[in-house]
């Protein structure tokens, strides 16, 4: 009977594959989740029963099954998560957990027992949020798991990426999840195993894409949001309501419940879009709903096709503020809660960041834990690339008549201005980033050397790197190299060896190397050769120009000089004072270089990088040198500061 | 008819005030370029012959901010600093030119050249001074009771959902109601003690209390407008000065001189008001 009961439980998935979204599916699809949740808004818990199936595709047998628990980061002060000072509890009350209290196999095994904690990043025995699984049989290869479990999910508070404030619910990494069984060969792994990071300060994601069947009971007067296809909804008669998701191919289900939510919904093509936000955040819902649009078009002219036929978005009320700016795939948070300022482009900027993880972790699932900069700092790329194009001219963040940003300079000061940004290279992972440098490392250096990228390469082929990579890599899981090896396959096919055999040397100093990039112009001179006297072949020479200026003669010379360690090839545009332009290409490689002009003309203008292709120069106003400076701009800056001082004199004296 | 009458005898009053307008002016500006032309002088340095200002001329590009790296930090901190003490050189320089205008406007209508000008505010300037603290004093423990407090526990208890809603404009409203209040107190007070001589603040403070229980409604109507065309030319000036970009030398001259009008008549305001008050206490007598 009890075996009976297990067959019917473990046979739902396939009955409700009768509502599938996609007839093929995207992705392999070596997990998926069932869940039946209940939500107490009083108790802030989450209570549920959960069949979660992981099918082996490894060539060898596993023994045992590893979950991430991310909720235990808030069940005391001494996780990894707790302890590095990001989260504290709002009281007691604040503490958030997730508790397995009935463990099942399909065979009807009590796997409860069998149940340890393990801390496979730092060690750390008061980290509780990776589960170890002894099993009572290995799984062979090609073989299903599936486990029966019983769950009880209380929400921490303050909310930092999942939690509750009062009746807000963000209902984010909330169930037990497997991590990802890595064969051998999968992202460059030698030997098979599991591949279970614990929760940590700096990054979230790493995880198969799976299929959700996902059902929640919430008060009747809530309103409910998720990365899933609302499928029903349907009322209890006793204050509450049930409704039931399904989600497909995405790498983590998310959901939110409010009673506040204002609906906005919209379409894009064949995507349904669902904005749900406050009653404040009404007024900028267009540019929010705008700005899901202008992402949609550009990604999916430029990488690929967004392939599911819904998305969900949220701009969180101010007391669900904390879980502003994340991504779950088809369900993600924007931010400012409606109190930004419209001049200042900050919601719609991270709306589009957040939109852009769809692609750069939830199509392209890489391994965030280990290579943030794939998901954080291509995204970032992305992203600046997309506001700067749709918002401000090129100045997407900022465009006032007295002051401009765009996002790419955002994030590139950011790199530039960092006193830590040699402390160590791009490729680390998350938890191991020294001296708060994960940020400006993983999401700022690595968009502003893909911009560089870019630039060297030139956009057209940059897109083809990334459609390439879409092409080769959607709903798999790439790793950094196997970027690399996209680019260098692209770039060969597309300039031949015009940089070399392959690319690497690039990503040796910007991904694997500290050294920063910076060419100066390092001095100019026009010299005035009046004569020529000297002994040549013996004979004692004497040549004298006229001094009419028609034919004065000069040696114009250009200094260039590499002061940074990194080396780049750079373009050199050199101006003359009858208007001739020359440009000057150098590979960069020695610490300088010169360039002689000899005849009639003189040089009035050196300009490093004219396109300003090269994002990772540190300086770039030692980039050019002009015999004429004028400082119209430092002269309007100063007029408006004496003109401000004199104002504010004149209000603070009564 | 008595309202439009003391706002035009005030501006007339300030209007033949212009020479110690333009004197107040120019001490302010040589005073500010004391701070500015070092600054300027530093940004020069900053960018030496790159052509990098360039990206500066339809607005500041911050993205320069980076390339300045060092730099950036110590010109913001430098002209941050050097606003401050230009706002406290500001107060006395102002505070010591009022003493002279209430004079002019109290016992010397007409006759008062640059030099007694000068005498009159040095005479004035201690006791004026001590006033003006005391009043700006009050002045900023008015806008916390008013605006810092209501909006700060507001804040706290709708943890922060209802910033930005109309609701938060009533004490904004109270505000600006109480303001003109203390402004004819303040300048009530100035213009007994500039009467009478005496240096006396805490006495000046009554007369100035005792002169607004006078005639109230037309010395608040007055000041209310007072109030109302300073703000409004106040947040026009910025305005126009903070959007202007001119790029080119010429241009740019042609800006200065118009800051510096509009500067000028914003110290025309300061004047009218001072001289209207001063009618209003004529018409009182």
């Amino acid at each position: 009977m009890r075996r009976l009961l297990f067959i019917f439980m473990f046979s739902m998935p396939l009955l409700l594959q009768g509502q599938a979204i996609f007839d093929i599916p995207l992705s392999e699809r070596t997990t998926g989740y069932d869940i039946a949740a209940v939500l107490d808004p009083d108790s802030k818990t989450v209570t549920g029963e959960m069949t979660a199936w992981w099918v082996n595709r490894s060539a060898m047998p596993v023994d045992h099954a590893m979950l991430h628990l991310y909720l235990n980061a808030f069940s005391s002060n001494k996780s990894s998560f707790a302890a590095s000072g990001r989260w504290s509890p709002a009281g007691d009350e604040g503490y958030g957990y997730v508790r397995i209290s009935r463990l099942m196999d399909a065979s009807g095994n009590d796997l409860t027992r069998s149940m340890h904690f393990v801390a496979p990043d730092d060690g750390n025995i008061n980290d509780r949020t990776v589960l170890q699984i002894d099993l009572t049989a290995p799984i062979n290869p090609g073989d299903t798991l599936k486990l029966n479990m019983l769950f009880e999910s209380k929400l921490p508070s303050p909310i930092v990426r999942t939690g509750y404030n009062k009746d807000y619910f963000w209902v984010a990494q909330w169930f037990p999840k497997f991590g990802v069984y890595e064969p051998a060969g999968m992202r460059q792994r030698e030997s098979d195993g599991w591949n279970c990071h614990q929760f940590h300060p700096n990054s979230e994601f790493y995880a198969n894409h799976s299929v959700y069947n996902v059902s929640v009971t919430i008060p009747s007067d809530y309103i409910a949001g998720s990365g899933g296809l609302l499928l029903e909804e349907m009322d209890n008669g006793d204050g509450t309501k049930k409704i039931k998701w399904r989600a497909e191919d995405i790498v983590d289900f998310a959901w939110t419940a409010w009673p506040g939510y204002k609906v906005v919904t919209d379409k894009w093509r064949g995507v349904d879009i669902t904005f749900l936000t406050s009653e404040r955040g009404l007024k900028i819902a267009d540019n929010q709903v705008n700005a899901v649009k202008y992402g949609l078009e550009y990604l999916d002219a430029r990488v690929g096709p967004y392939p599911w036929p819904h998305l969900t978005f949220v701009d969180p009320p101010v007391e669900g503020s904390g879980a502003g700016g994340m991504e779950y795939t088809t369900i993600f948070t924007s931010a400012g809660s409606g109190l930004v300022p419209s001049f200042l482009r900050m919601a719609e900027m991270v709306t589009i960041h957040e939109f852009g993880h769809a692609y750069f972790m939830g199509i392209l699932a890489s391994n965030e834990f280990e290579e943030p900069w794939l998901d954080e700092g291509v995204n970032s790329y992305w992203e600046e690339r997309i506001v700067d194009h749709y918002y401000g001219d090129g100045y997407g963040l900022i465009r006032l008549p007295f002051i401009k940003f765009s996002d790419a300079d955002m994030a590139r000061t950011s790199y530039i201005g960092s006193p830590s940004r040699q402390a160590a290279t791009n490729n680390l992972p998350s938890w191991l980033y020294p001296h708060g440098t994960y940020g400006m490392m993983s999401y700022q250096k690595a968009a502003t050397w893909l911009h560089t990228l870019e630039g060297l390469i030139t956009t057209e082929t940059m897109d083809n790197v990334f459609r390439e990579f879409y092409r080769k890599w959607a709903f798999r899981h790439p790793s950094g190299k196997d970027f690399i090896e996209t680019v260098n396959d692209v770039v060969r096919r597309e300039h031949g060896e015009k940089f070399g055999k392959d690319m690497n040397w690039f990503f040796d100093q910007v991904l694997y190397g500290t050294e920063v990039c910076d060419y100066r112009v390092s001095g100019v001179s026009n010299r005035k050769i009046t004569g020529y006297s000297g002994i040549v072949d013996g004979d004692s020479v004497t040549f004298t120009r006229s001094d009419r200026k028609s034919d004065t003669l000069y040696l114009a010379k250009v200094g260039i000089e590499r002061m940074g360690g990194m080396k780049l090839p750079i373009e050199v545009l050199v101006s003359f004072d009858n208007g001739d332009e020359i440009l000057e290409e150098w590979d960069g490689t020695a610490r300088f270089t010169d360039f002689e002009y000899p005849g009639t003309r003189k040089v009035t203008r050196v300009t490093i990088d004219p396109d300003s292709k090269i994002d990772l120069d540190v300086n770039r106003i030692n980039n050019s040198w002009t015999d004429d400076p004028e400082f119209p701009a430092s002269g309007r800056m100063m007029t408006k500061y004496v003109f401000l001082m004199q104002m504010l004199i004149s209000l603070f004296t009564i | 008819m008595d309202y439009f009458r003391i706002l035009k005898r005030g501006a007339v009053a300030a209007a033949t005030s212009y020479r110690l307008i333009l004197v107040m002016w120019l001490t302010a500006l040589m005073m500010v370029l004391l701070v500015a032309l070092p600054l300027k002088s530093i940004l020069k340095g900053v960018f030496d012959r790159s052509l990098a200002t360039e990206r500066m001329l339809d607005g500041f590009d911050a993205g320069l901010a980076g390339d300045m790296g060092q730099s950036f930090g110590y010109l913001i901190g430098a002209a941050s600093f050097g606003g401050l003490l230009l706002i406290l050189a500001g107060f006395l320089l102002f505070t010591f030119f009022a003493g002279g205008l209430f004079t002019r406007f109290t016992i010397a209508w007409g006759d008062l050249n640059v030099a007694s000008f000068m005498k009159a505010s040095a005479r004035n300037f201690l006791p004026f001074l001590m006033l003006a603290l005391l009043m700006t004093l009050i002045i900023f423990a008015w806008t916390a009771l008013i605006i810092g407090v209501p909006v700060g526990i507001v804040a706290a208890v709708t943890e922060g959902s209802i910033m930005g809603s109309r609701l938060m404009l009533i004490p904004f409203i109270i505000w600006a109601l109480g303001m003109p209040v203390w402004l004819l107190v303040t300048d009530h007070s100035r213009r007994w003690m500039a009467a009478t001589g005496s240096g006396k603040i805490f006495r000046a403070m009554g007369a100035g209390f005792k002169a607004l229980r006078r005639g109230f409604l037309r010395s608040y109507s007055t000041m209310v407008t007072l109030f109302i065309v300073n703000v409004l030319f106040f947040g026009a000036a910025l305005w126009i000065a903070t959007f202007s970009v001119p790029e080119r030398g010429g241009l740019i001259f042609l800006f200065f001189l118009a800051t510096q009008a509009l500067f000028i008549l914003r110290l025309f305001l300061k004047a009218w008001r001072y001289a209207t008050v001063s009618e209003l206490a004529l018409i009182q007598a």
